[in-house]
């Protein structure tokens, strides 16, 4: 049996340590590549930096933990570039565990910007109801949100009492794994009342958006962990995004390799009969 | 009377929200702001009915020893705690956040992990390039993988600016064609569902 033959018959379970050790390994010896900036990416950044000082950015993450390890470094990312510009951030979740990622994210760098709760930045937690919620907000905001995540009146807070409606936002920035999400927001928030929309996509869901991108009726988008890197290059943060690419780099490496061994094992057995 | 009464219900519910879409009349927005405080209310029930099933259907697997009835156990018992630190401490309880923090997010980013094995298999053994279609696509998705990590960029410097144009003009072309076949597919599937041409929502029973 000669070398391709025997690759065609290769073990799966080589594979799956070929892929551990292709993400392993970067993480403990990295490589510090350097990351180039795409347009969607820049578009993001440069919204947030023309907001005025004290604008509200209505952040909402639609993601759960299985997404949590793209969109995640991208939502601490743009939180900080939030507090960094001195803008508010009103912080809501379409999906239960998203709601309470964003909490964890928001009250960490909160604390290292001597943030204050109600005033800079508030959370109203999980909302149901995906596109009617979205309706319902976009038509009366104050109707829909009374209460913050911890069930506080949302009035006794000064930040509660400035966003009476959704013509007071900024920009609204989600960070979306699927169903409610991205989707929802362009079409029953921005395409009804007008607010801009800027996202954050795992990387899969990446290519469904540029036909919003390029219609303008999204300002901008991250996408996947590439996404997050290029934008902790942006706001100058090494985080876990630019941490990851070196781990991704290899793994697509690894996989593009795949793909040619594959094909010319095809290539081969072809030959051969 | 069983279908014709659900099918009143849904025709007219579900015009009257089509025709207050397009009329801004302070009534019609707030009637129909009505009934989507309606639908808010039943969604957010839903949550309870899971809840409620999820202990049922665990439970009965328990009592009656099926397969895997152990990881039952272990569903519904960190389903008590997690309830348990969320009602007594609050959301920001060191409890909740801990079991939030070291259980759920590293189980969930666990089970979306195990994709990049089964992709890496899958690349070796089915990405193949048997047809002319398959080889253009497989070309494509060799050149955005390697153009969207920064390895391509040091590659060749114009590696990203190719996966821009891959993204904006061939992949955006065939989304928006499948949109708009999507969009005509639920546009016709909502008026037949209000028209009660298509009653399958109702268990598929015909009078």
């Amino acid at each position: 049996m000669n070398l391709i033959e025997r690759l065609s018959k290769l073990d799966r379970r080589i594979i799956f340590l070929l892929v551990a050790l292709a993400v392993i390994i970067p993480m403990l010896v990295p490589l510090n590549l350097p990351v180039d900036i795409t347009k969607p990416v820049k578009n993001v950044y440069q919204k947030i930096e023309s907001l005025p000082e004290g604008s509200v950015v209505l952040i909402s993450t639609d993601y759960d933990p299985g997404s949590e390890a793209e969109l995640y470094p991208a939502t601490e990312a743009v939180i900080e570039h939030c507090f960094h510009k001195n803008l508010k951030i009103y912080m809501m979740g379409l999906w239960p565990a998203g709601s309470e990622l964003g909490n964890v994210a928001l009250n960490q760098i909160a604390q290292i910007y001597n943030k204050k709760y109600g005033e800079d930045y508030i959370n109203v937690g999980y909302r149901p109801g995906g596109a009617i919620m979205l309706l319902s907000l976009g038509r009366n905001f104050a109707d829909v949100i009374k209460v913050d995540y911890q069930g506080v009146p949302i009035d006794s807070f000064p930040l509660g009492k400035k966003v009476k409606s959704a013509k007071d936002l900024g920009l609204v920035m989600t960070f979306s794994a699927g169903d409610p999400g991205i989707l929802h927001w362009i079409i029953y928030f921005h395409a009804r009342y007008g607010i801009p929309i800027c996202g954050a996509t795992t990387a899969i869901m990446a290519p469904q958006q540029y036909a919003y991108l390029s219609s303008g009726q999204l300002v901008g988008l991250l996408g996947g962990l590439k996404g997050a890197a290029e934008y902790e290059t942006l706001v100058n943060k090494k985080g876990r995004g630019l941490r990851g690419m070196d781990a991704q780099s290899i793994v697509h490496l690894l996989l593009v390799g795949f793909i040619v061994l594959g094909n010319v094992i095809l290539v081969y057995q072809r030959r051969k009969k | 009377m069983k279908t014709i009464i659900p099918l009143i219900i849904v025709f007219a519910c579900g015009f009257y929200m089509l025709i207050t879409f397009f009329i801004p009349a302070r009534f019609a927005q707030a009637s129909s702001q009505t009934l989507q405080n309606w639908y808010l209310g039943v969604i957010a029930f839903f949550v309870f009915i899971g809840i409620f099933n999820l202990i049922r259907i665990n439970v009965d697997k328990i009592q009656r020893r099926l397969r895997d009835w152990q990881y039952s156990f272990i569903l519904l018992f960190f389903l008590g705690v997690m309830l348990g630190a969320g009602f007594i401490g609050g959301r920001d309880s060191r409890i909740f956040l801990y079991f939030f923090e070291n259980f759920q997010v590293p189980l969930g980013a666990t089970m979306f992990s195990l994709l990049a094995f089964f992709v890496a298999s899958a690349s070796f053994r089915a990405f193949r390039a048997k047809t002319p279609e398959a080889t253009l696509l497989l070309i494509a998705a060799v050149v955005v993988m390697i153009g969207r990590i920064p390895i391509g960029y040091l590659i060749w410097h114009g590696f990203p600016d190719l996966v821009e144009w891959i993204m904006q003009v061939p992949n955006t072309a065939a989304k928006r064609g499948i949109l708009f076949g999507i969009d005509l597919g639920l546009i016709s599937m909502a008026l037949r569902v209000l028209l009660g041409i298509e009653r399958s929502y109702m268990g598929g029973a015909r009078e």
